[in-house]
């Protein structure tokens, strides 16, 4: 399928690029998701809506900002993604984009939470605590010490 | 929009599934245990607005280019 995105034009889609998030992203529209990637050495992807062209978040894989970041995915949303196999769980977080790196933050409280098999997610609210919806991104680690994202989710390039 | 008003060991319910029992008040604070169906989730409602919010903010916040990671390694 094709999303005519606002921000990176004509992007086809595979059938198997598909998120489905049954009870969507809270706040934003519609239940279909891809990831985006604008650029193949990024720490970043967007989370793009199949469904409507203008909407897309930014996201990364916690761990390479955070080293020692944990999630723990409470019983009933383990349930709900039918995620019996840890190893299935690919996770990223929402990241809240600035002008200057610097001032980006990342949603450490509600990770989403994706089924790698059968390619469904949800955002959860992760039981470990403590953390914060707008965690300072780069309190850890410099932007150049940080590696390009990989999905364990097919990833569709914006370009091309 | 219901008002009512429980005292500590007394239950609301909800539908068919859903009870609300006032477990406990002190001072200002109230403990409240909720018996639910694992289909349907619950949450503070708090923690669920910010959640809101930031994904709000990150879908608008202006910034097209995202950054590369300069120092992969090859």
């Amino acid at each position: 399928m094709q999303i005519d995105s606002t921000r990176f034009g004509t992007i086809e889609i595979r059938d198997d690029a598909v998120l489905v998030f049954p009870d969507g992203l809270p706040g934003l529209p519609g239940e279909r998701w891809a990831l985006v990637a604008a650029r193949d050495d990024s720490p970043f992807y967007w989370l793009h809506s199949v469904d409507h062209p203008d909407v897309a978040v930014p996201v990364t894989s916690p761990w390479l900002f955070f080293g020692d970041y944990e999630v723990r995915i409470p019983e009933d949303e383990a349930r709900r993604l039918g995620l019996d196999d840890p190893a299935d769980a690919y996770i990223v977080c929402v990241v809240r984009a600035a002008e200057k790196v610097a001032d980006f933050t990342v949603n450490l409280a509600g990770p989403l939470v994706v089924n790698a098999a059968t390619r469904t997610g949800r955002q959860i609210l992760n039981d470990a605590g403590g953390y914060s919806v707008r965690h300072p991104l780069l309190s850890e680690v410099e932007l150049d010490e940080v590696q390009p994202a990989r999905a364990a989710v097919p990833v569709t390039a914006a370009s091309g | 929009m219901l008002v009512i008003t429980r005292k500590p060991g007394e239950r609301i319910r909800v539908g068919d599934d859903i009870t609300v029992t006032v477990l406990e008040v002190v001072g200002s604070t109230i403990r409240l245990g909720i018996d639910a169906p694992s289909e349907i989730p619950v949450y503070r409602d708090e923690l669920w607005e910010a959640v809101k919010q930031e994904n709000r903010a990150a879908a608008d916040a202006g910034v097209d280019e995202l950054p590369s990671a300069p120092g992969r390694t090859p």
